[in-house]
């Protein structure tokens, strides 16, 4: 194992080792009136962790993409500063005796997941264990759901959450990872033997059978999430990355189509007789219509971005409370986004937004360059999933879409979304890696 | 190999990037003003708590509304009830509406209306002003008109047609809003009686009340056919004679008319048949203008759609007036002639607002020039003495008014109007209007009455428009319209208290 010097990474790393303690600082002048430390240690702490994942990268002789992590330690940095900036009774962790604030959680499990990334990224050499062994992945995804059902709890209305004493677990986020897996093996396995057949009605052209069972299968468990657990964000994720994957695979416009008119069609279906997923949809619609009432987390949100306007309110500057509540309820997780773009503005979210932008075009990259399909279409999917996932919260936030409960990769508070998070960088880049190392064999031969 | 789908999927997604970016630019750009001024904002709610707020003054300098900040919280108090619909309310506890709400931002002085002094004060970061509103209003003429409502429920909206400044505005029955407004921990009990009224205090009755209007919209069926050329002021109908006592046959339904008192029906053109407010004639008019043009006609007059007091961005709201079954937020198309018919005397399906039609009566007078109504004069820097502050910060002039039928059309509804007020048989239904009994000599007013039906046992709705003074080549200062909910006929309520109001009004504005 040779050092591999990633410059890149590290000058593209070096400003942010700045302006996360500079917006600490920012912060604490702002809410303080004066300097005075507050929890700078915390920001250090951030850096550091980026600097130790970047050494690590480096030692152990690392060729995977060098955008990847500073993308992500930019994201993570915005969210570290607003997560500081909320109060901190918002959440936090107190076990093993230890009283930990938002942010200080925030901070511990961008640790742990920055070592699963690096354990998975330096890890694994042989895709082999993900390859071969797609239905017991199936199989582990349909226990994760199954216990979501059975076990969860409800938070904001929707059941998503299983508690294991110190911490609860969201299951929905690994389900993500467990099914893109499985997708990517079975898509590897039979595109070239379907892409041929083909079955026309009309100007349609139907997936042969092997492909459309799967996709309906899948199409249920969506519903399923839709209906049963009342979470249409990570509904439309599942099935939207499901789609991309299987566009990506076949090339066929018309089999993206066909899963969004099922998605649509199922959709009205649950619309008609589900009273949740239409109070969901009449909130969208017209948010101001009860403005106190059912349209208060939506309508906040948007005065929120009204207050940001282009510059933003400045760090620390915005209206998060008033008279003892917080202006917009659960703004540490679905509506940190209103938050970054009231304090930072239209110019603060555009950023935000970019460096999403860059991961997931880094990591379209990294699929055009996999050496194999399966490589390619698990890059494809851990991608689609990330850059789906900030579109439709921030879609939601802004009304584009219907609002949704899930969280803003990287920027959202929550163990579980920056651990699964960080599993999915690992596995990028461990693809990244391959496709260099094998770039370099290929020439060197 | 995926690497072409790859880059296809590459396009499909900065596409998607793109529209979210426009949706984040939308709301913190293009929307940011006007979601700055409502109500329920948090930053409003948070600036309303503590910071004191402008005071707000009729158009002679008198206090209508002023703030004192108590125990830390900012408190409201209001000096003339009359003035509640326009002004509306600011509570800490229910939020606020009417003026409080649309120029919410400047009376707390989050925005300068000098847009460089109001980023100097957010570079520097300094505390928010209050500014004060002076209104178009006049004290004067609104406790006036008020005092002529009294007890009855009903509306009285009063403008300068030739810049659409609201004089006055009073919707019946008015309550206070102190209470409110004030400590918040007792506002709920105030609230809660306004709330089960049966009378509907809370209905701001000019701007948000739809009443069926009568014959009063035959001064809109006789502009609008003059201007199209479907009649001119000596047309007549040759059936329209016999019809009066017989009913005039449309699609197999037989419209009559109403009781004339005794008057023989003969061959009218129009100012007699205004005067008389012949619904037969009016039926006629209306067919031979057709369905289409008087739709049209209706939507430059503002009908159809929801009207604003004031520049757009800071409005008060009118709620749509419609003539038929709206469709689609617009009039939808009449069901047939017979209901054109009806329409043309205003009946059938027609609803409106007081202010929809002073401004109808508004567009007369201005020569077939409809202006675009506001309340507020000008912002001032804040003043504590109870009198304006010289410094003028900014001004609402008029917006411009719009043409809507030509100076020509206007004019001959107009004559046909002091004819329906002041002629032999026009005396005899609209008499009342005439401001020469309330004390102003050698002037007249132009008018038309309206008694709209509505059906079963109910009283009608007692309605009048018009404006003065209207004689020969006079300018006039005064349009109004006035309604009274089941005040009866338009002659025995509303044309006595418009009489009054615009008499009352040229006796002010020349100063007696």
């Amino acid at each position: 194992m040779r050092i591999a010097w990633r410059g890149a990474e590290l000058r593209l790393l070096l400003p942010i080792f700045v302006l996360v303690p500079l917006g600490f600082a920012i912060t604490n002048v702002a809410l303080t009136g004066a300097f005075d430390g507050g929890p700078l240690h915390l920001a250090i702490g951030y850096v550091a962790l980026l600097v130790g994942a970047h050494l690590l990268l480096v030692v152990l002789g690392h060729r995977g993409d060098q955008l990847i992590l500073p993308a992500v330690g930019a994201m993570g940095g915005i969210g570290m500063i607003m997560l500081n900036r909320l109060p901190q009774d918002l959440a936090g962790t107190s076990a093993f005796g230890i009283e930990l604030g938002m942010a200080a959680t925030q901070l511990l499990w961008f640790g742990v997941g920055m070592i699963a990334m690096l354990v998975i990224a330096v890890g694994l050499r042989d895709d082999g264990i993900l390859r071969h062994y797609k239905y017991s992945w199936a199989a582990a995804g349909i226990l994760l759901l199954g216990a979501t059902l059975l076990l969860g709890y409800e938070v904001n209305g929707a059941r998503l959450w299983i508690d294991l004493g110190p911490v609860s677990v969201q299951p929905g986020e690994f389900l993500k990872i467990v099914l893109v897996i499985f997708i990517a093996s079975y898509l590897a396995e039979t595109r070239t033997l379907l892409t041929s057949a083909r079955l026309r009605i009309g100007f349609l052209s139907i997936p042969p059978l092997p492909y459309f069972l799967p996709m309906l299968a899948l199409f249920a468990v969506v519903m399923l999430i839709v209906v049963r657990l009342n979470d249409l964000g990570t509904a439309l994720l599942f099935f939207g990355t499901f789609l991309t994957m299987l566009f990506v695979a076949t090339g066929r416009r018309s089999y993206v189509l066909i899963g969004l008119i099922l998605f649509v069609v199922g959709f009205t279906v649950a619309y008609q007789f589900f009273g949740h997923v239409q109070i969901r949809v009449d909130i969208w619609l017209d948010p101001f219509a009860d403005p106190l009432g059912a349209g208060f987390q939506p309508v906040r949100a948007l005065y929120a971005l009204g207050r940001g306007g282009i510059f933003g309110e400045g760090l620390g500057q915005g209206l998060v409370t008033l008279g003892g509540g917080l202006t917009i309820p659960y703004v540490h997780t679905d509506f940190i986004f209103t938050a970054v773009a009231e304090e930072l503005g239209l110019l603060g979210a555009f950023a935000l937004l970019g460096f999403a932008a860059v991961l997931v075009f880094r990591g379209l990259r990294i699929a055009a360059l996999a050496r194999d399909d399966f490589s390619g279409l698990l890059a494809v999917g851990l991608t689609a999933s990330l850059g789906l996932q900030t579109l439709i919260i921030i879609g939601g936030n802004t009304k584009l879409i219907p609002l949704t409960g899930i969280t803003l990769p990287f920027v959202s508070y929550g163990g579980s979304s920056v651990l699964a998070s960080f599993i999915m960088i690992g596995l990028l880049l461990a693809i990244s890696h391959k496709s260099a190392i094998g770039a370099d064999g290929d020439a060197g031969s | 190999m995926i690497a072409t789908n790859v880059r296809r999927l590459g396009l499909y997604l900065m596409l998607s990037f793109a529209i979210v970016s426009g949706s984040i630019a939308w709301w913190q750009v293009v929307e940011a003003p006007q979601l700055a001024t409502r109500g329920d904002n948090p930053q409003v709610i948070a600036a309303r708590r503590s910071l004191p707020r402008g005071t707000i003054f009729d158009a002679s300098g008198q206090v209508l509304a002023s703030s004192d900040v108590i125990d830390g919280l900012s408190r409201r108090t209001y000096t003339d009830t009359a003035f509640t619909h326009v002004i509306g309310y600011s509570s800490l506890r229910f939020g606020s509406t009417g003026i409080e709400r649309s120029y919410e931002d400047i009376l707390v002085g989050q925005t300068d209306p000098n847009p460089i002094r109001e980023l100097v004060g957010d570079v520097l970061n300094r505390q928010p002003e209050p500014r004060d509103l002076v209104l178009t209003l006049d004290r004067r003429l609104q406790d006036f008109a008020a005092a002529e409502l009294g007890g009855d429920a009903g509306a009285v909206v009063a403008l300068d047609p030739a810049t659409g400044a609201i004089l006055a505005m009073v919707s019946t029955p008015t309550f206070d809003a102190t209470p409110i407004s004030g400590d918040p921990d007792v506002a709920q009990e105030p609230m809660d009686a306004l709330r089960n009224n049966a009378a509907e205090p809370l209905l701001p009755r000019a701007r948000q009340g739809l009443y069926v209007p009568g014959s009063i919209m035959k001064v809109f069926t006789a502009a609008a056919a003059l201007d199209a050329g479907a009649i001119t002021p000596d047309a007549t109908f040759p059936d329209q004679p016999r019809e009066e006592s017989e009913g005039f046959v449309v699609d197999g339904f037989t419209i009559r008319e109403h009781d004339l008192g005794g008057i023989a029906p003969a061959l009218w053109p129009l100012s007699p048949a205004l005067q008389v407010s012949s619904n037969i004639f009016f039926a006629h008019v209306g067919l031979a203008l057709g369905a289409e043009p008087f739709l049209a006609y209706a939507r430059q007059f503002g009908f159809c759609a929801p009207m604003e007091i004031g520049p757009s961005d800071r409005a008060l709201g009118v709620a749509a007036s419609y003539l038929t079954a709206p469709l689609e937020g617009d009039c939808g198309p009449f069901t047939g002639d017979v209901e054109l018919a009806s329409a043309s005397f205003g009946q059938a399906a027609t609803q409106v607002t007081p202010v929809q039609m002073a401004l109808l009566a508004a567009a007369i007078a201005g020569d077939g020039v409809m202006p675009r109504p506001y309340v507020v004069r000008d912002v001032r820097a804040h003043s504590d003495a109870g009198t304006p502050s010289e410094t003028v910060l900014d001004t609402f002039g008029s917006g411009g008014g719009s043409r809507v039928v030509s100076t020509e059309a206007a004019r001959a509804t107009r004559i046909a109007m002091v004819d329906a007020v002041n002629g032999e048989l026009g005396r005899l239904f609209a008499g009342q209007g005439d401001i020469t009994l309330y004390g102003i000599s050698n002037q007249r007013a132009a008018g038309k009455t309206g008694t709209a039906q509505l059906g079963g046992e109910q009283a009608p709705h007692s309605w009048f428009i018009g404006f003065a003074p209207a004689q020969d080549e006079a300018v006039p200062q005064i349009a109004v319209a006035v309604l009274v909910e089941s005040g009866g006929s338009g002659s025995g309520r509303a044309a006595p208290i418009a009489g009054r109001v615009m008499a009352e009004w040229l006796r002010l504005a020349s100063g007696g």
